[in-house]
């Protein structure tokens, strides 16, 4: 390489490094299906109103289900006919279908363009588990161990739903799974924001998928980890996360900015310590006062020893008190893993587009806590995106 | 707080968990004899499957490497990834407390996450129902503990990330921990992925007709397919001038890297694609086709892979492509971990000075028409200054890395 190649070379990386290091992210739109229905303002509306999603599980195959409570997107395949067609489809699970419906939604309410910069980012756990163990299943059912579908075999891979979300609308742009059980929303969105910060994309649609199924019903069941009145549940939510400055400057408004997305291991740490440690960090970085939070939406309701350990911490960080707006999603939709963080965005975006002007300069916090020692938080506001006034607040350092 | 700007980012330490061996001395070694070290299966039941061979890790004992983590808690994947995590870091020379001390985290790949234990699952069901599972398998089944698994291994406090994007995950996770220790965000990123032989992809790759009976040979005429493979792999980044001041050795270090998606099909990859790909990928890392000296292909050893894969590299490179070799001829097919340990064959051959063979070459497909170099044999000695390492996958995820030697 010559010097001059290499110093422009040079030059170009610092500036992409540098780039937009500064920067709010705009939410923009926002698509759901949830057991409490497939619109971000009815899902709020249930959350706030402490209204259970729909409970019926007739369909979702022969094996028995646990003694358990249970939330599902009701009429699925019938609203997947309506909103995505038949047509080519019939080999996709139930992840695909859910992540599918989600993002369609997303799209339609998308204001702006979508162009070849547009991606992808979906948060799973283990993707369809019902596909893959079935899949498994039939090696030990079948006369051969390898007579199983080919055409089924996509489904067992956990990027199969983000790659047919791509094929549908056709999204060249950064396509990213990501396996982080109750952190994957928090996740999600730092992937995100490191690939648009990077100039990676343009746009990308973020959020999480996880469907209701006898293997994970059964599964939460026999773990211990959910306490026993928590249903198991299923649901998925994406968001249209941009630039703030890029809406702006187009002259479109968003729904929401994000200014900090922190994650940390706790390791030896207590897990509490660590969230609350993460929540100061969020603030900070956003350029927000703990007494500036007027909503939190948590992400432990039902599970065994994180439940108080997160609202312990939530308290800690906000000065000793819980915020006057206390979110929980899991009543409603019910424990949904790794699409958790997103339905909580989506329940605290839905409430804000139902309070209308009453929920100007609202602050809020998004937690999540995992089994493993991972937590993480997400801090967004309300901040009107068409006054150009992006504030102090900002995902720079 | 982090620095204004960029920071030049280097590989310091490298670790390994393979079929071809344990640490990155072996499992380089292995490479460069270019001799397979794929086996019969031993870890599932193979009886009915007319092809039995695999890049299986033999006599791995998790309690041999691990400090921390109770390998009973954990699933083989998660074994996997702490295990070469923990090379990695020892290879680097750094001290546990240092890395603990430091913003430091891990971000790994995988295809099938814990596909071990959904299995073991899998056979608690089909014994008897899903109520019997062993809550202590379920709870070890989430994917995303495979990263967790090295953070608690290493006591590390920052992030834990797990992506899931299939068989490029590696590469994709590679890219992220580069822009991580780039950009301010942490100090030392272990990068790499981890994936366990299953029986429902071996079943999958053979009713695809894409599964090798015993010997894989990427871009041979005569090549049959894959083989399934297993193990871990992990890279230790850090900031250039952090190397250089406590000392460290540099393989190579990370110049750029690009991700992008097909959008066509789940399983046929595009070379227009994944062409795009690599033009960004010279982008990002601020080189030129010309400069590239060498591709890690992802070269699976399918007739489809080589096809796509060759015509893709003549869409950038015209008539002069690089050597392209591809070293699942010798470990066969990891899967998520494969770019990983792509990623680590670079580095070594960057520092080493070498091209990675192709094993099991007899006579280059002609179709794949003139000029095709896939380094047959063992390794030959050269002196690479940038290679390119590729991984495409299911889901038309691509993600292409871009590595270079430190001068």
């Amino acid at each position: 390489m010559s010097s001059a190649t290499a110093m422009v070379a040079a030059e170009e990386v610092a500036s992409r490094h540098a780039l937009g290091r500064t920067a709010a992210l705009a939410v923009t739109a926002v698509g759901v299906a949830t057991p409490a229905g497939l619109d971000p303002v009815e899902l709020a509306r249930a959350v706030l109103a402490g209204r259970q999603g729909s409970a019926d599980t007739e369909g979702l195959g022969d094996e028995a289900l646990p003694p358990r409570g249970a939330r599902v997107v009701p009429e699925l395949q019938n609203a997947f006919a309506e909103h995505i067609g038949r047509k080519g489809n019939r080999h996709l699970d139930r992840t695909t279908r859910l992540g599918l419906l989600a993002c369609q939604f997303a799209l339609e309410g998308h204001t702006g363009p979508v162009g070849p910069r547009t991606g992808v980012v979906l948060g799973t756990s283990t993707g369809s588990i019902r596909s893959s163990s079935e899949y498994s299943m039939e090696t030990l059912r079948q006369d051969r161990p390898y007579l199983v579908n080919p055409s089924l075999f996509p489904n067992t891979v956990m990027n199969c739903a983000a790659g047919q979300i791509a094929i549908r609308h056709g999204l060249k742009g950064v396509n990213a799974t990501l396996a982080g059980g109750h952190l994957a929303g928090v996740q999600a969105l730092r992937y995100a924001r490191n690939a648009l910060r990077q100039g990676h994309a343009d746009r990308l649609l973020v959020g999480g998928v996880e469907e209701y199924c006898a293997q994970s019903a059964w599964g939460w069941h026999r773990s211990g980890a959910l306490g026993i009145d928590a249903p198991v549940g299923e649901g998925a939510a994406f968001l249209m996360i941009e630039p703030a400055a890029a809406v702006h400057a187009a002259g479109r408004r968003g729904l929401a900015r994000i200014l900090a997305c922190e994650t940390a291991f706790a390791g030896g740490r207590g897990l509490g310590d660590a969230l609350a440690a993460v929540i100061g960090a969020a603030l900070v970085r956003s350029g927000k006062d703990p007494a500036e939070v007027q909503a939190v939406s948590l992400g432990s309701t039902g599970q065994r020893g994180l439940e108080l350990v997160e609202q312990r911490a939530v308290r800690a960080a906000l000065g000793g008190r819980l915020p006057q707006r206390v979110i929980r999603v899991k009543d409603t939709v019910g424990e949904c893993f790794s699409s958790g963080g997103a339905l909580q965005i989506a329940a605290l975006l839905g409430a804000w587009q139902d309070q209308g002007a009453a929920a100007a300069g609202e602050t809020a916090v998004v937690t999540a806590v995992s089994q493993e020692g991972q937590v993480g938080c997400v801090v967004l506001d309300t901040n009107e995106l068409g006054t150009g006034e992006l504030g102090a607040g900002g995902l720079g350092d | 707080m982090s620095e204004p700007g960029t920071r030049r980012v280097v590989v310091t330490g490298l670790g390994a968990v393979s079929s071809a061996g344990i640490g990155a001395a072996e499992f380089t070694a292995a490479i460069r004899a270019g001799a397979p070290t794929t086996s019969e299966i031993s870890s599932f039941d193979t009886t009915g499957f007319p092809h039995v061979h695999a890049g299986e890790v033999k006599d791995f004992e998790p309690r041999e490497w691990l400090r921390r983590i109770d390998p009973g808690q954990w699933g083989r994947s998660s074994q996997f990834a702490a295990s070469a995590a923990r090379l990695a870091v020892a290879d680097a020379g750094l001290a546990e407390e240092d890395l603990a001390a430091a913003r430091a985290g891990s971000v790994m790949g995988t295809t099938s996450g814990e596909s071990a234990v959904i299995e073991e699952l899998v056979a608690e069901w089909a014994a008897d129902s899903l109520k019997s599972m062993t809550p202590g398998r379920v709870a070890a089944a989430p994917a995303g503990r495979i990263a967790a698994a090295v953070n608690h291994e290493l006591g590390l406090t920052g992030e834990a990330l797990t992506l899931a994007t299939a068989c490029s995950a590696s590469n994709y996770a590679l890219g992220y921990a580069y822009d991580m220790v780039a950009g301010g965000d942490a100090d030392y990123m272990l990068a790499g992925g981890a994936d366990s032989l299953n029986r429902w992809a071996h079943a999958g790759f053979f009713r695809l007709g894409a599964l090798a009976e015993e010997v894989c040979r990427p871009f041979d005429v005569d090549r049959s397919g894959i083989l399934t493979a297993e193990g871990g792999v992990a890279l230790l980044l850090e900031p250039y001038e952090r190397a250089v001041a406590r000392g460290a050795r540099m393989y190579a270090e990370v110049l750029g890297y690009s991700v992008n998606c097909d959008a066509e099909h789940m399983v046929h990859p595009d070379p227009t694609s994944i062409a795009a790909c690599i033009r960004d990928a010279h982008r990002n890392a601020g080189v030129t086709p010309e400069q590239i000296d060498y591709i890690c292909a992802h070269g699976t050893g399918t007739r489809t892979n080589d096809a796509t894969e060759v015509a893709a590299a003549r869409e950038v490179f015209g008539d002069r492509i690089p050597p392209i070799s591809s070293i699942k001829s010798i470990i066969g097919h990891t899967m998520g971990a494969a770019s990983g340990f792509g990623a680590l064959i670079c580095c070594q051959a960057l520092y080493e000075g070498f091209l990675p063979p192709t094993a099991n070459v007899e006579q280059v497909d002609p179709a794949l028409g003139a000029g095709v170099d896939p380094v047959p044999g063992s390794a030959r000695p050269a002196r690479p200054q940038v290679v390119e390492n590729h991984g495409f996958a299911f889901g038309g995820n691509n993600a292409i890395t871009i590595l270079g030697r430190v001068s």
